[in-house]
C-alpha cells in the first residue's frame, strides 16, 4: 500500500494567496504606523500644494493644458504615493524576511515555492497600493480635483506604478547578500526623492532644461504620472499604451529578477 | 508486504555539499528508517546544518544522491515538504502575530482547511504546554517557549518526518528537559525524527542511532551504546589538578587510554575504581579524582582527538 497522503495538495495560486494573506494578517498589527504615509500625507500634500499653493499660480492655465493646478497635481501625487508605497514595501520588509527575522525561510520549509513567496508578497504590496490609491482618488474627486469619470481606472494605473517600483527593488533587496540596508537611504535620496520632485508630479517636465527632459521620460514615475493624469483629466490618447508597456516591462523584468535573486539568497 | 514500509525514509549516498571551494559535506552515506530518532552529532562547522538543509529540500546537493520519503528533493521539493516538519536552528516565528496565528498562517501553506488548522493548533498548543499563551504575542515568550512554538508549528501538517536542527541550543537545563520530554512523546506516536546536536547528553537521551560528523565527514555510526562499546572503555577516571596537569610518566600503564587536556586528564579504563586507587597509590598530585561512565563525549574525543567546543 502506498503511504497515506493526509496533506491535501495545493495549487500555485492557493499557495501564492496564502502568502498574501499572511502579510495581510501581519499588517493588522502595524497598520496604524503606516496610515499616515499611505493615506494622510498625500491628502495633506494635495491640500497644501494643490489647493493653497495652487491658488497663487492658477492664473496661467494654458501652461497646464487648461487644468487648474489642483487638477494637475492630484494625479501626480497619486502616482508618487503609489511609487513610494511600492518602493518601501520592497525594502526593509523584504530584508527582514530574508535576513533579520528569517520569516521567508519558514515559508520555504512548506510546499510554497520561491516564486509563490515573491509574487504573493508583491501581491500584498499591490493590495495596499490599490486601496490607498482608491481612497486618495475618492477624496480628490470629492474635493473637486478630478474632472473625468475615467478616474475610476486611475487607481489601477497607480497600482501598475507601485508594482513597477516594487518588483525591481524587491530584486535589489534580495541581491544585498550581507543584509546591507545602508543602500536604502541612498536609494531614497538619489532615486525616489528626485523622481518625486522632478518627474512630472508638480510641473510638466517640459519645464525642465531640454537636456534633462529625456531623463525624466526614462523614469517609471513619469510614465505613471502621465498615465494617471490622462485618466483623471480624461485627456486619454494612444500614448497611454506606451506608458502601460513601459511600466509593465519594469514589473515583468523586476519580478523575474526578484524570483531569481530570492532563489539565490534563500536556497543555498 | 515489502518496499514502502521497509525502505528508509531518508537515504544518502556520497552526499556532498560545496560552497565555492569549501566542502561543507564530503561524500557521506547514511539512511534513516521509519520510526527511529536519528542524530547528527558533531561540533559547529562539522557539516550538520548543511546536511539538514539538503534533507529539507532548501539546499541543492552538489554531488551524490539523496532520497527523502522516496523522492528526489531537487525535483519533488514541495511534495516532500508537504509531509515533513522543520524546526530550524534559528527561530523564524512571525513577531507581528500571536502564538495561535503563527500556527494558523503556517497551516495555510499546506492548504489545510481553517477548521482543521484551528483544531490542530489548539491540540498542538496543549501538547507543547502553550495553551495559556495562545493569544499572546511571540516576542515576550522565553527561548524555551519560542522553541516549543516552533515545534508545534512544524507539526501542523502531521508530518511523517520531523527535522530538528539543534533543538535545545541556548536553552536552560529545565527548558531542555521539557523539550526532550515532548520529543520523546512524539517518538512514541511514531514520528520519525532527525536531529543535529553538539550536546552529547542530548544525543544519548534522544537518539536510537546516530552518526558522528567531523570536518564534513562521518567518522562513526551506531547506537549511543554501540559507539561507546566500540570506541571507548567502560569507564573514565577524570583527574583534575591545581594548575596545569603535569604527571611525568606517573600514569604509565594505567588504564587503556590517556587523554591529556588543557584542564584535566582522562583515563579510559574498564575498572574505574581500581585505576583511581592506583592513581592515589602512585602519589599523583591531583586535586580531585572522579570515576564516571564513558559517554559519547569520550567517543568523540577518541575519534577526533578534540573536545566538542561550543
Amino acid at each position: 500500500m502506498a503511504a497515506v497522503a493526509h496533506v491535501p495538495s495545493t495549487t500555485p495560486l492557493e499557495r501564492t494567496f496564502a502568502v498574501t494573506s499572511w502579510h495581510a494578517r501581519s499588517y493588522r498589527r502595524t497598520w496604524r504606523a503606516t496610515i499616515t504615509t499611505a493615506f494622510l500625507n498625500p491628502i495633506f500634500f494635495l491640500l497644501s500644494v494643490g489647493v493653497l499653493l495652487g491658488q497663487l499660480i492658477d492664473d496661467d492655465r494654458a501652461q497646464l493644458g487648461g487644468l487648474s493646478y489642483v487638477e494637475f497635481v492630484a494625479p501626480g501625487l497619486l502616482a508618487a504615493t503609489a511609487m513610494q508605497m511600492g518602493a518601501n514595501d520592497a525594502m526593509w520588509p523584504v530584508m527582514a524576511g530574508i535576513k533579520w527575522l528569517r520569516t521567508y525561510h519558514a515559508v520555504l520549509a512548506t510546499p510554497v515555492r520561491v516564486g509563490e513567496l515573491v509574487i504573493g508578497t508583491m501581491g500584498w504590496s499591490g493590495v495596499r497600493v490599490l486601496s490607498a490609491a482608491a481612497i486618495f482618488t475618492a477624496v480628490a474627486a470629492i474635493g473637486g480635483a478630478i474632472p473625468s469619470a475615467l478616474a475610476v481606472l486611475a487607481p489601477f494605473a497607480a497600482l501598475l506604478t507601485g508594482l513597477a517600483l516594487n518588483a525591481p527593488i524587491t530584486a535589489f533587496s534580495a541581491s544585498l547578500e550581507g543584509g546591507d540596508d545602508g543602500w536604502y537611504p541612498a536609494l531614497n535620496r538619489f532615486a525616489l526623492i528626485p523622481m518625486f520632485l522632478f518627474a512630472g508630479t508638480f510641473f510638466p517636465v517640459s519645464q525642465l532644461p531640454d537636456w534633462l527632459e529625456p531623463a525624466a521620460w526614462a523614469t517609471p514615475l513619469w510614465h505613471g504620472v502621465e498615465l494617471c493624469r490622462m485618466l483623471t483629466t480624461g485627456d486619454l490618447d494612444v500614448l497611454a499604451l506606451v506608458h502601460v508597456g513601459y511600466l509593465l516591462a519594469f514589473v515583468v523584468v523586476g519580478t523575474i529578477l526578484a524570483v531569481r535573486l530570492h532563489r539565490r539568497a534563500l536556497l543555498k | 508486504m515489502s518496499s514502502a514500509a521497509d525502505s528508509p525514509l531518508i537515504e544518502a549516498h556520497d552526499l556532498t555539499k560545496r560552497f565555492g571551494d569549501f566542502t561543507a559535506v564530503d561524500s557521506v552515506d547514511f539512511s534513516v528508517r521509519a520510526g527511529e530518532t536519528f542524530g547528527f552529532l558533531g561540533p559547529n562547522g562539522a557539516g550538520k546544518t548543511s546536511t539538514m538543509r539538503m534533507i529539507s529540500a532548501v539546499s541543492p546537493v552538489s554531488g551524490g544522491t539523496l532520497r527523502v520519503l522516496g523522492r528526489d528533493p531537487a525535483t519533488h521539493g514541495p511534495e516532500i515538504k508537504a509531509r515533513m516538519g522543520v524546526v530550524p536552528q534559528q527561530d523564524t516565528l512571525d513577531f507581528e502575530l500571536t502564538v495561535y496565528e503563527n500556527i494558523l498562517v503556517y497551516g495555510n501553506y499546506f492548504g489545510l482547511a481553517k477548521d482543521v488548522i484551528a483544531a490542530r493548533a489548539n491540540e498542538l498548543l496543549e501538547f507543547v504546554q502553550l495553551s495559556e499563551r495562545r493569544d499572546s504575542k511571540v516576542e515576550p515568550l522565553s527561548g524555551g517557549m519560542k522553541r516549543r512554538l516552533t515545534i508545534a508549528r512544524a507539526l501542523v501538517n502531521e508530518p511523517e518526518l520531523l527535522l530538528l536542527d539543534e533543538p535545545t541550543t541556548g536553552l536552560d537545563p529545565q527548558a531542555r528537559h521539557v523539550l526532550w520530554d515532548r520529543l520523546y512523546r512524539l517518538k512514541q506516536q511514531g514520528v520519525t525524527q532527525v536531529l543535529t546536536t553538539h550536546y552529547m547528553d542530548e544525543a544519548e537521551q534522544l537518539c536510537d542511532r546516530l552518526v558522528v560528523m567531523d570536518q564534513a565527514k562521518i567518522v562513526a555510526e551506531g547506537s549511543p551504546r554501540q559507539l561507546i562499546d566500540r570506541y571507548v572503555q567502560r569507564e573514565v577516571v577524570e583527574l583534575r589538578f591545581a594548575g596545569t596537569p603535569s604527571v611525568d610518566g606517573q600514569l604509565e600503564g594505567l588504564g587503556e587510554r590517556v587523554e591529556v587536556l588543557a584542564d584535566r586528564i582522562l583515563i579510559g579504563t574498564d575498572d574505574g575504581d581500581g585505576t583511581a586507587h592506583a592513581v592515589h597509590e602512585r602519589g599523583v598530585p591531583v586535586e580531585s579524582v572522579l570515576v564516571r561512565r564513558s559517554t559519547l563525549e569520550d567517543v568523540f574525543l577518541t575519534l577526533t582527538g578534540r573536545t566538542l567546543v561550543d
